[in-house]
């Protein structure tokens, strides 16, 4: 990997940074579609590419049980079995194994789990999960970490953190040997749950390890946690990872998510909220999500948004078109899902612009009055955009709106 | 050379297009090659004419879309220039939505079809839902809609049509979907109804004062061949279109002589005389894009015909055109579907386009265009062939090294992609075509030009940021060469797809199958055409055929395994989401 920042924001810890990977060159701040099983849901690879999107996310949990390593081996890797490329990174597999099996059972050893084709019991370990990622081949693989819920609390997200650690040391020393470190690169995920205490001594003993890793992951977040909890954890990781390591913010994918994210130092984020709402009727936009399944958009002949360049909005696919369609057809899925993802792109391109020219405080200022500026303001964005010296609340009288202050289309009552 | 310049002085201003067919070889029945021609009135566009050889094929779309296609794919496939939208989806709205699309050609424009590059036509029914239905009534057809049925007068099919613009349009057909046997009371009064509402779309626009001319375009319009599997009542339906008009409804349509000096082709809708009407529960849901007819693709060819219910006699000859039909009785046989469909065609004028729907296999296909001559096809069963996981594989005319395999079975038209057997394949979807990356100068084999045999490269991508240029600048330097094929989708990785239920798979198969029938079409065109003495090519053409029955299996038993397989797959799916709601796809 060729890492350089090359822009930084005068005001935030934002910075633009140029990675360059076997599969090419992806400029962050990014995010990453989630390929679940090899295939950004109902679309070609060629259709992705053609989106601007240079770095994708396959699930090692779901590769692995299908089509199956050695299927994967006999292709050449998971680039040549999808026809993708461009760079592609992998999860664990462990993120899974605790949120789809009610009968993991973690020992230091591994992850121990019944198999869901017969049920017998298998046993993921940190070794296994990264040679699997190396047979799926892809530029970015993850270590193996001991995941807890967000919420739990007590001495199991110590031991977890500090499992994570040990389970690092070995993927460390599984990927040395591999002789694969030109063409993949093993990103450390810090964890220690919502105790800051813990994050610490997490991040003494992975930065101590930063000769033997490419990059940073900030795990066990986004699973239901307090949003001023989220921001001050992401902030306290981001300040402390090393600035020549790329830094990922595992499951983040709301677009005031990501640019509170970005805005605290972090580079890359995936989650599969963008291609999922697609499919539920859910068109994301500069001024909030768009609910095309509500009786307001059936006569509508305005697309999503005529400035958008993805080709749905581009080819003027009106908004009653896609009620008609949407959750019906697989093609009305295919247009939202190329549109949610030119989103994302945007507001990640948008950002990368802003800070490029200066300007990415204010950059932040407009997208939240776009995007917020009928409802009022996340309270937790405010608090910690502030953290990072851009006052939202400058110079607009809005109400600040407590909890998530997520926005969404609910009803045709909206 | 025979032509049918389609002039009728019906005044509906300049917004129609002019749709000429030019018969180049053929006669009224045998294999025959011609031209569709649409030409826009030259101020809508620089690119104002759309030229069809045929043979060729039509694609249906569901709910205004075709299936499992975004708007680039429709626009990026080979050989579709023929889309056939039907409206009734559209009745769930009151007036139908697609109405408010302003400007002009608001039919293409509001589904986002190329009026360049694509004739968009217009019925009211999915031709290829043959589901029981409530009657239809004296002045209204029954069409379905998610929330129901909707009664639809020849007035309100008048109105959509002329609102929506299509390049063609069908008229209203009365066809029975209620449960077979139909009299032939019944079959007469299908008959009359179909006559009448033909009558009603030819009629002059009002207001329209100023005389027409001769380059007036006209709405183009297609009738279904009514008369159910009668071949009395069918000739009966035809001889009404020619026969010439007299004191009212000679008026209504005036100056038209004959209803059929405004009809621009015939078609056959084959879905109900396929199968009994299946009753309405099973109603279609493309939710998860694939769902087809329980009962679609049984019966394969013609001669499956044979075993379709008969109409019975009940009811005598009551009105002046049922006293041509003779007694239904005396037929000792149901008649063969090419019996049906030249029952039809023979009174009329041999240079019409014929449009047949609800095909079901390559076979049936070139027998009708080896018995019947017919010009057009929809490409429906190809499509399903996609939603079941089917890639097809054939080629016509049949390569002399395709020989029956060893143990002398017939080679199947396509590959179940669902079987276990593709799992290590990573070889591209067709053995009769090559991939347009392992294309040769020496090869001889065509190369199969779809999305999944031949990808491209995106050449520009959206651009994000200034500084995006590095990503695609880069990359390009890779040595990749932006104008050379990327390497094929394999059956492997299809397989792969369609057992972990991901759409993309519909996507890269509807993309094949549809390049294949073109390729189909495209060499039946080049055989007919090959020869200038027309019986010489009949005869050449037969054979090949022949050939072509030799060589693939025409049971289609490799569309029923399929179906069992991805019946399986999806009910395993749907079961596993009744255990655990959450389970699948997480982050």
């Amino acid at each position: 990997m060729q890492f350089e920042v090359i822009a930084k924001c005068h005001t935030t810890r934002a910075r633009v940074c140029r990675m360059k990977l076997a599969h090419g060159v992806t400029m962050l701040p990014t995010f990453m579609p989630v390929a679940t099983q090899a295939a950004i849901k109902g679309l070609t690879p060629q259709q992705v590419e053609s989106l601007g999107i240079t770095l994708i996310l396959n699930n090692t949990y779901h590769l692995n049980l299908r089509p199956g390593i050695k299927v994967l081996d006999e292709a050449g890797g998971a680039h040549n079995f999808q026809g993708w490329n461009r760079n592609l990174l992998t999860d664990s597999g462990g993120f899974q194994l605790v949120s789809l099996s009610k009968f993991t059972d973690i020992t230091e050893d591994g992850a121990l789990f019944a198999s869901p084709f017969n049920g017998e019991p298998t046993m993921l370990t940190p070794e296994e999960s990264i040679s699997i990622q190396h047979s799926i081949g892809a530029d970015i693989i993850m270590q193996l970490d001991d995941v807890v819920s967000s919420l739990t609390v007590g001495p199991r997200v110590g031991e977890a953190m500090h499992r994570s650690v040990r389970w690092l040391d070995r993927c460390i020393e599984q990927h040395e040997k591999s002789g694969r470190k030109d063409k993949q690169n093993l990103f450390a995920i810090v964890q220690g749950g919502l105790d800051p205490a813990l994050r610490d001594l997490c991040l003494d003993a992975m930065i101590e390890r930063k000769d033997q890793v490419a990059g940073y992951a900030i795990g066990g977040l986004s699973g239901g946690e307090e949003k001023d909890v989220f921001w001050k954890i992401i902030k306290q990781c981001a300040d402390r990872l090393p600035s020549d390591r790329p830094r990922y913010s595992m499951g983040v994918g709301f677009a005031e998510d990501l640019l509170v994210c970005v805005a605290l130092g972090v580079d890359m984020a995936d989650c599969v909220f963008p291609t999922r709402t697609a499919r539920f009727g859910v068109a994301l936009t500069f001024k909030g999500p768009l609910n095309l399944k509500l009786g307001k958009h059936t006569k509508s002949m305005e697309p999503i948004d005529k400035n958008c360049p993805c080709p749905t909005c581009a080819s003027g696919m009106s908004r009653a078109v896609l009620h008609h369609i949407v959750t019906i057809e697989t093609a009305g899925a295919h247009a939202l899902t190329v549109h949610n993802l030119v989103f994302q792109a945007q507001v990640m391109g948008g950002a990368r612009d802003a800070i490029l020219e200066a300007r990415f405080p204010e950059y932040l200022r407009s997208f939240f009055f776009d995007y917020f500026g009928d409802a009022g303001y996340p309270e937790w964005c405010v608090n910690a955009l502030r953290s990072v010296g851009v006052d939202l609340m400058q110079g607009v009288d809005l109400p600040l709106v407590q909890g998530s202050g997520v926005k969404w289309e609910y009803s045709d009552a909206a | 050379m025979a032509q049918a310049q389609l002039e009728g002085a019906q005044r509906v201003g300049s917004r129609f297009p002019k749709f000429t067919f030019i018969l180049d070889q053929g006669k009224q029945f045998g294999p025959r090659v011609g031209r569709l021609c649409l030409t826009r009135p030259s101020n809508c566009l620089p690119n104002h004419v759309i030229d069809i050889r045929t043979p060729n094929f039509l694609i249906g779309t569901s709910r205004g879309v075709v299936p499992h296609f975004s708007r680039d794919h429709v626009h990026s496939a080979n050989g579709i220039s023929w889309i056939n939208v039907s409206f009734e989806s559209f009745l769930e709205q009151t007036p139908p939505v697609p109405t408010y699309q302003a400007g002009s050609q608001p039919l293409h424009n509001f589904l986002g079809f190329d009026s360049s590059k694509h004739i968009v036509s217009l019925s009211l029914r999915d031709p290829l839902d043959a589901r029981e239905m409530p009657p239809n009534g004296n002045s209204h057809v029954s069409a379905l809609c998610m929330r129901g049925v909707r009664k639809v007068t020849p007035a309100d099919w008048r109105s959509y049509v002329l609102t929506m613009q299509p390049d063609i349009a069908f008229a209203l057909s009365d066809t029975p979907f209620t449960a077979a046997p139909h009299s032939q009371k019944r079959l007469t009064k299908s008959i009359e109804r179909s006559a009448a509402w033909l009558a009603d779309l030819l009629r002059p626009l009002e207001n329209t004062d100023d005389s027409p001319t001769e380059s007036t375009p006209t709405l183009n319009v297609f009738v279904h061949m009514a008369g159910g599997t009668s071949t009395s009542a069918r000739r009966a339906f035809s001889h009404s279109l020619t026969e010439t008009l007299h004191g009212l409804e000679a008026n209504a349509v005036k100056p038209l002589r004959c209803l059929d000096e405004g009809v621009a082709g015939y078609s056959f809708d084959l879905a109900a005389l396929h199968v009994r009407p299946a009753p309405l529960s099973t109603h279609h849901d493309r939710g998860g894009g694939i769902e087809i007819a329980e009962n679609s693709l049984s019966l394969q060819n013609s001669e499956s015909l044979a075993q379709t219910p008969t109409p019975n006699t009940a009811g005598t000859p009551t009105s002046l055109s049922s006293s041509m039909i003779e007694p239904l009785s005396f037929l000792s046989l149901a008649p063969t579907l090419d019996e049906l469909l030249r029952a039809s065609l023979d009174p009329l004028p041999v240079a019409k386009p014929r449009l047949v729907t609800d095909v079901r296999s390559p076979h049936e296909i070139l027998r009708l265009i080896r018995d019947i001559g017919v010009d057009v096809f929809d490409a429906g069963w190809a499509v399903k062939a996609a939603d079941i996981g089917v890639a097809l594989d054939f080629i016509f005319p049949v390569p002399s090294e395709h020989d029956n395999s060893p143990d002398h079975r017939k080679r199947d038209i396509g590959h179940n992609l669902y079987d276990a057997k593709y799992a290590h394949d990573f070889v591209s979807l067709t053995d009769a075509f090559l991939a347009g990356h392992n294309r040769t100068s020496s090869s001889k084999t065509p190369v199969c030009p779809c999305a999944a045999c031949s990808p491209v490269s995106s050449t520009s991508p959206i651009q994000h940021s200034k500084v995006d240029v590095q990503s695609h600048q880069a990359h390009s330097d890779d040595g990749t060469n932006r104008e050379q094929f990327l390497p094929p989708f394999t059956r492997a990785y299809l397989h792969h797809l369609l057992h972990t239920h991901e759409m993309s798979a519909h996507t890269l198969l509807v993309a094949h199958n549809v390049a294949v029938l073109d390729a189909l079409l495209t060499g039946v065109r080049t055989i007919i055409s090959g020869h200038a003495d027309q019986n010489e090519a009949a005869a050449i053409f037969a054979r090949e055929v022949t050939r072509f029955e030799e060589v693939y299996d025409g049971t289609m038993s490799v569309l029923h395994t399929a179906r069992d397989n991805w019946k399986d797959v999806k009910y395993a799916r749907e079961n596993k989401d009744a255990r655990s709601v959450h389970s699948t796809e997480v982050q």
